[in-house]
């Protein structure tokens, strides 16, 4: 085993070394990070030994934010300054998380753009925010037992987020700090976390049963490929609502009393304490001194429980039947491998394993599993594993499309297409004479475009006047690795051109992020300095460790002397600049290696594809692929 | 510049004959061996432009995939490669033995909320249907092997028509699911 090399914060990670690369489950109820050690994935612990951070965070006037199990300690002291399942509301609007705020006794402020934002005792805050707070935490329990900055991150998102939810998330990383290789859903990590260690080829169902909500995914495992064929859920269900079920239970028994906002909350602490010791014992006592004005005790039998939660794990198994259908498999499922605490619930366990006749997996803690699969994936992406040893193909999880004439929605990239995609469709002109064309770019699946979410808007202007039908405007959607869109729209006849970089209006805009990231760095100028030059020569050494080896398989083949030369000169050129501490000269110095190389590159890929049209065996081809 | 070149068609992409029925195993596996070369993944420390080129590249596989993988995409890929357009295609005169079929699969459709027990005439209907396109699909298949285009595009035509009633009956289908 290779021993990890510590080196000090700021300094760039010398070439050959193993990378740092994390992976983290930003989860409703708690948070996890995970690493590769030792040749496994293991999550990293606190300095008290624990793994699972609570994700909650404590806003009060006089102290810095607390994060975890110290805001946890707060909760029914401080309800309003203390938010907890605020994955909830990432990428939310204002009016759609106020019903969900009020349950929750948070103050909403009137946002910017419909962005949601909290009322604390420490300000405002937005979910982006909070989530930073939260992710900052895990970037420096990971720093510190790394001992060294973390070169990527992966973070996992459920499937079915849309894109607002997913730009919240990417956005909270960056605030944080963090440098996302790859937002990756949930379930495809928990699969990802099984296939590695069992080497199974077959079909996969991840039922994930998360705390705010419900996911299932089916995946085909063949040869290190893994497909995920569909993926559906519930956004509104999670195992929060099988501890709201019991907690309302537990209140209708008691009369109903009226709670105050402290007391709800440790209600469902009690109800979620509870749920957890039924899938052991078969009746629990429900301690309510304290918690309801009356006091007393309540029993709670696992009878009771289950006909309680029945519903909930019915709309689950809905779910499921529909994600099978949209997978048109035609064999059964193989696996199901069980994601989130409360899978730990025999009831659910039992109805899933009915529903697809096998008996779920549950070697690896479902509380860990996604965090294991992120850190795997992580150390694939930040290039550890030269032989790259698995592949992921996604799915969008909702579809992607344009409003039409008469509000209706014209969907361009149906739910569960494989990405990276890129997609186009021609439209025209209704009027004659008209020169511009709003794109309204939305997404869900419903027909109308009041009933889908409105992702972005943006103009196509210079189309010359003609008769109404005369243009033609390809409008092209291309989705990447993330999920993440981008749209272009185009007319053929001028090549008159717009295009936009979908950023809902419910995350933050590129300035918002770099005026936050200012002011978090504003008292350490140095840092930042010290941040900005490892990150420039790190990219630097990427790019110099990617060519070198690039030039050793193919430079003679595809390289007229010439270029080999003009290569290599820029490229000592570059390697004599990491060595100072000029940033900017290594970053300019960077970018026109990469673009003398362009060409270079091209060819190599050109190469890689004819060898693998030519049907070359994929051994001998791991050797030359680029790092 | 030397770009791949992708104006190839997308049999020949797969290595696979120009042929409605195909090998559904070795397309899958052609599809993976690309991905493996080409998808983002495997360019994430590289350069910009080779990650450009990967998000492209990659994209073009699952376009071409995704018109081969199910049987009336695919049928449409190669009415389009034999120089017949998607409205050409539409244009297709239909006989009224066929849409009178339609007419009355629509109507057993609509009605289906009514009755006792509609889950398994549901059942019926969509087994019903299945039958059909298979039916089609080998009309499709002889046809566009022997060069008879205009037949082979009057299948696909129906294929389309069947395609959609059963996608309307699933959606009834889950409709009484939920």
């Amino acid at each position: 085993m290779a021993l990890l090399q510590i080196a000090e914060p700021g300094q760039s990670p010398l070439p050959h070394q193993v990378k740092r690369a994390v992976g983290i489950d930003l989860g409703t109820t708690n948070s996890l990070v995970a690493t590769m050690r030792g040749g496994r994935a293991t999550v990293l612990p606190d300095e008290n030994g624990e793994v699972m951070l609570p994700s909650v965070v404590n806003y009060s006037s006089d102290s810095e934010p607390l994060v975890g199990a110290d805001a946890v300690a707060l909760g029914s002291q401080s309800p309003a300054d203390t938010l907890m399942s605020i994955k909830r509301f990432m990428g939310r609007g204002s009016a759609d998380a106020a019903q969900d705020a009020q349950r929750s006794h948070y103050r909403l402020a009137e946002g910017d753009e419909g962005m949601v934002r909290f009322i604390t005792s420490g300000g405002e805050v937005s979910p982006v925010e909070v989530s930073a707070d939260i992710l900052r935490v895990l970037g420096q329990r990971a720093v510190a037992t790394l001992g060294g900055d973390i070169d990527g991150a992966v973070i996992t998102v459920p499937a079915y987020f849309d894109e607002a939810q997913r730009q919240a998330t990417k956005d909270a990383a960056t605030l944080a700090g963090l440098r996302v290789m790859r937002l990756m859903n949930e379930p495809t990590a928990a699969a990802v976390a099984y296939g590695l260690d069992s080497a199974e080829q077959g079909v996969i169902a991840v039922y994930d049963l998360g705390g705010g909500t419900f996911d299932i995914s089916i995946l085909r495992l063949q040869r290190g490929v893994f497909e995920v064929l569909a993926t559906g859920g519930d956004t509104a269900l999670g195992g929060d609502d099988l501890d709201g079920a019991l907690a309302n239970w537990v209140l209708q028994e008691s009369g109903s009393p009226t709670l105050k906002a402290g007391q709800y909350r440790q209600l469902q602490a009690a109800a979620r304490a509870a749920k957890e010791r039924l899938s052991d014992e078969l009746e629990v006592d429900i301690d309510l001194q304290g918690v309801l004005p009356a006091g007393g005790s309540l029993r709670v039998t696992r009878e009771i429980f289950e006909s309680l939660i029945q519903p909930l794990v019915k709309r689950t198994l809905r779910a499921c039947r529909k994600c099978l259908r949209d997978a048109e498999l035609d064999v059964d499922v193989d696996n199901i491998v069980m994601v989130g605490g409360s899978t730990r619930v025999p009831l659910v366990r039992e109805a899933v394993g009915d529903f697809f006749k096998r008996t779920p997996l549950i070697d690896i803690d479902p509380d860990q599993v996604v965090a294991v699969g992120a850190a795997i994936q992580a150390d694939i992406l930040v290039g550890n594993r030269p032989e790259g040893d698995l592949l992921l193909l996604d799915v969008i999880p909702l579809s992607l499309g344009i409003e039409t004439m008469g509000g209706l929605v014209e969907k361009i990239v149906p739910r569960n297409t494989t990405i990276p995609v890129s997609r186009a469709q021609e439209f025209t002109t209704f009027k004659d004479g008209q020169t511009a064309l709003a794109v309204h770019i939305l997404q869900g699946e419903r027909e109308m475009v009041s009933d889908c979410r409105s992702l972005a808007h943006f103009e196509l202007r210079g189309i010359p006047a003609m008769v109404a039908g005369a243009a033609r405007i390809q409008v092209k959607f291309q989705v990447d690795a993330d999920g993440l869109l981008n749209v272009s729209a185009r007319e053929e006849i001028t090549g008159a051109q717009a295009s936009i970089t979908v950023k809902p209006s419910f995350g933050l805009s590129d300035e918002e992020i770099a005026g936050m990231l200012q002011a978090s760095f504003s008292h350490a100028a140095e840092d930042m300095q010290a941040r900005q030059l490892a990150e420039e020569r790190l990219g630097a050494w990427q790019l110099l460790e990617g060519l070198k080896s690039a030039l050793k398989a193919d430079g003679e083949a595809l390289l007229s002397t010439e270029e080999h030369e003009a290569i290599s000169g820029q490229m000592t050129e570059l390697q004599a600049l990491v060595e100072g501490q000029d940033a900017d000269a290594i970053h300019a110095q960077t970018e026109k290696l990469g673009r003398l190389s362009e060409a270079f590159a091209s060819r190599r890929m050109d190469k890689s594809i004819r060898a693998a049209l030519a049907g070359v065996s994929l051994d001998s081809l791991d050797d030359e692929v680029t790092q | 510049m030397s770009i791949p070149d992708f104006q190839r068609n997308y049999f020949e992409l797969f290595d696979l004959p120009l042929t409605f029925t195909l090998d559904q195993a070795k397309l899958g596996e052609r599809y993976r061996q690309l991905q493996r070369e080409l998808h983002p993944d495997r360019y994430a420390g590289a350069s910009a432009h080779e990650q450009r080129l990967a998000v492209q590249y990659s994209s073009l596989i699952n376009e071409a995939y995704a018109a081969l993988r199910k049987p009336l995409p695919r049928a449409l890929y190669l009415l389009e490669t034999a120089g017949m357009s998607g409205e050409a295609v539409a244009a297709q005169p239909m006989d009224g033995g066929f849409l009178m079929q339609q007419m009355e699969l629509r109507e057993k459709l609509e009605e289906m909320d009514d009755l006792v027990d509609p889950e398994t005439a549901l059942d019926h209907l969509i087994t019903e249907i299945g039958e059909d396109v298979a039916v089609l699909q080998d009309q499709f298949s002889t046809a566009y092997a022997g060069g008879d285009m205009s037949t082979a595009a009057s299948a696909c035509v129906k294929m389309q028509y069947l395609d959609k009633l059963l996608r309307e009956a699933e959606q009834l289908e889950s409709r009484l699911i939920d």
